[in-house]
């Protein structure tokens, strides 16, 4: 073995230029690959945690088919007590309680619908970013009774300010008519053009009082504090809630994959364009590996032929090129491995920006500069498809050396 | 642009003005089928009228019911207030043309109904905004048939299709009416842009009340939800009344004066 990889190692160097041409092809590649997959995996999770943050949470307690068609009518009963009870005995998750509904809001001069957010106003700080994105004014507290928090785009539609007064006005529970004024105390602006242009948030119990709605409500919200924990806190809460608090069964327990399958399906769909892209970038190396490797053997018919006239056995000579192939590969990776991670290291700290990306990442409330996230599968990953891509294009070249006859081949030129 | 001719409250109208029999009788044998549409509006153009009305929604798990008081002139002004459950007592509706204002004394303010909200219910019921602030699209807009006639105790019925134009902004494929020769509305059949039936208003109960014969009883209701009407029953109901036109303006809306 020692002798073999003597000796590969000298057959690289034979043609050095060469080698280092394919060598540079998988260094570049690979420094690609290791920033691109970086850059992915600490988008998505950024994509996940923004998105769920800003409203929907990880996980909701829902009547069964509010999700599919919210109405006011299908409600929980005793909302404010469901969610204390899970705050008390679900642990590693914060829940809030809300009401939903929809009604005309008008200022002094215009009207527009919107969907109306009943909300515990100190919990839901806790469980959504919303609050924290209060521009002007300020958010919603637990005592506030006739106080209103409406988006930038809507405040600017109804020409409000803070301080100034909101009318609603819709249908109650009942079927009677919903009317309120509020206070508008603050207006978020949070990047999502449609929570900005249609939610407003006002305090819970004044929420059920407007809507006539008692002491019912249409979700507990939950955030857990580790993202791993969600099946298992998915569970525990059905199991909650299937034993006690009778008069609400049944309940629907949905996951932020059931309640916004559109983010997941967001991350497959880009994920399945970019491993098409990756693979056409393995592919091209692994043509140029394999170009390399039959004309490294090709141009060797002569030697070959020589040494399997001597009774080297045609296995051997093919151990060797995939040697050589496995070799070059090696000194792809770690020099691949090697700038990748120092380009991305850099750019994990500065961040970076391209003209585009700032609307691209609005959509999914992120920041308009991105900061990759090296981890050891996201460096690995690509370069070591790079690696077996060539070892595998190595293998047409290195099993050529069996269909050699050794006269025939001492006469090649 | 008013697309959508739905029938509702105010529509009871058009089949209220369905006057003198005999003399409906002999004038709708000359009409074409569009006629036919445009003389039952025509009736009730012009016309004004007070009435009280009990209006029942309900759904699969509750119902509720409200009283309302209206008043009509012409094609355009229209004002509905509420009188009953106590809870819901003087909140009201204006028509002027197009237009669309609500006031709840519950926050004591006028709120003119945008255009993006014409497509929601009023006051919760089957009907939207739209339809209750209806115009006469249905005859500008669309193109008429008569299908066939049908006899109907003693009466003759005219099934019309109407049929939106190619450039009318309408959300249905088309309508199919039914008018009694006294000009009472029979029936109304909305079909989607696939032709199929999305929902009807029937007359269930047909009066003379006012001097004129009159659907009594009308159910607009949901074909996909059976479970789910709107029901209005006309108590009492008077013709050619004096109004002033005070009695359409907003601070009559506001604070009413009769």
């Amino acid at each position: 073995m020692g002798l073999e990889l003597t000796l590969a190692w000298r057959n690289l160097w034979r043609h050095a230029r060469r080698t280092w041409l394919t060598v540079g092809a998988m260094v570049f590649s690979n420094i690609l690959l290791v920033f691109l997959i970086s850059f992915q995996f600490g988008t998505y999770q950024l994509m996940i945690d923004n998105t769920l943050s800003l409203f929907t949470g990880h996980i909701q307690i829902q009547k069964p088919g509010y999700h599919q068609e919210p109405r006011l009518r299908d409600t929980l009963n005793d909302i404010q007590p469901l969610a204390q009870s899970m705050r008390a005995q679900v642990q590693g998750a914060e829940f809030s309680a809300r009401a939903m509904g929809f009604a005309l809001a008008s200022s002094e001069t215009r009207s527009y619908g919107v969907q109306v957010v009943g909300v515990q106003p100190e919990s839901e700080a806790i469980v959504s970013s919303l609050p924290g994105l209060v521009t002007r004014g300020r958010y919603l507290q637990d005592d506030d009774t006739q106080a209103v928090v409406i988006g930038e785009t809507l405040a600017r539609n109804l020409k409000i300010q803070p301080g100034d007064e909101l009318t609603l006005l819709g249908s109650g529970w009942d079927g009677s008519f919903a009317a309120d004024i509020l206070t508008v105390v603050g207006i978020f602006s949070v990047g999502v053009a449609d929570l900005e242009r249609l939610m407003i948030q006002m305090p819970l119990p004044r929420f059920q009082e407007t809507f006539s709605l008692g002491n019912r409500g249409h979700s507990v919200v939950a955030k857990v504090n580790n993202f791993e924990a969600i099946p298992a806190t998915v569970n525990r809460i059905q199991n909650l809630t299937a034993s006690g608090l009778d008069h609400n069964k049944p309940l629907a327990v949905l996951d932020w994959n059931q309640l916004q399958p559109g983010l997941k399906q967001a991350i497959q769909t880009d994920m399945a364009s970019s491993w098409f892209m990756y693979g056409i970038l393995v592919i091209l190396v692994a043509f140029s590996v394999m170009n390399t490797q039959l004309m490294s053997v090709l141009e060797r018919t002569r030697e070959f032929g020589i040494v399997l006239s001597l009774g080297l056995r045609a296995g051997r000579l093919s151990k060797l090129v995939m040697l050589e192939t496995a070799l070059m590969a090696g000194l792809g990776m770690v020099i691949g491995i090697a700038l990748g991670v120092a380009l991305t290291a850099v750019l994990t700290h500065t961040g970076f920006t391209y003209p585009g990306l700032e609307e691209m990442s609005q959509k999914f409330n992120l920041p308009g500069r991105m900061y990759p996230q090296l981890s050891p599968l996201s460096i690995i990953l690509g370069p070591a498809i790079i690696f077996l891509g060539s070892l595998l294009a190595a293998l047409y070249p290195a099993l050529r050396v069996h269909w050699l006859k050794p006269v025939e081949a001492m006469g090649a030129v | 642009m008013r697309p959508i001719m739905l029938q509702c409250i105010f529509s009871i109208w058009l089949s209220l003005t369905g006057a003198n029999t005999s003399l409906a009788a002999e004038a709708i044998n000359t009409l074409d089928a569009k006629g036919i549409i445009e003389s039952a509006m025509d009736h009730w153009r012009g016309v004004s009228s007070y009435s009280e009305m009990t209006m029942t929604i309900h759904r699969p798990s509750w119902q509720r019911s409200m009283s309302l008081r209206g008043w009509t002139q012409g094609k355009d002004n229209s004002l509905v207030r509420v009188t009953a459950p106590a809870k819901d007592v003087g909140n009201g509706t204006l028509i002027l043309d197009q237009d669309m204002w609500t006031y709840s004394p519950k926050i004591n303010r006028i709120i003119k109904v945008p255009s993006s909200m014409m497509g929601q219910s009023w006051m919760g019921s089957d009907f939207s905004n739209r339809d209750v602030a209806r115009d006469d699209d249905i005859l500008d807009e669309y193109t008429h048939t008569l299908l066939q006639t049908t006899q109907d105790d003693g009466f003759t019925v005219y099934h019309i299709e109407a049929i939106p134009h190619p450039t009318a902004a309408v959300v249905w494929g088309r309508q199919v009416i039914q008018v009694r020769e006294d000009f009472v509305l029979l029936r109304e059949d909305y079909y989607d842009q696939d032709d199929a039936l999305v929902k009807s208003l029937v007359t269930k109960d047909i009066k003379t009340m006012g001097g004129r014969t009159v659907a009594a009883r009308q159910r607009m209701s949901n074909i996909e939800k059976p479970e789910e009407w709107t029901e209005i029953i006309m108590e009492t109901i008077d013709f050619d009344i004096d109004l002033n036109a005070q009695m359409f303006s907003l601070s009559n809306l506001r604070n009413p004066r009769q």
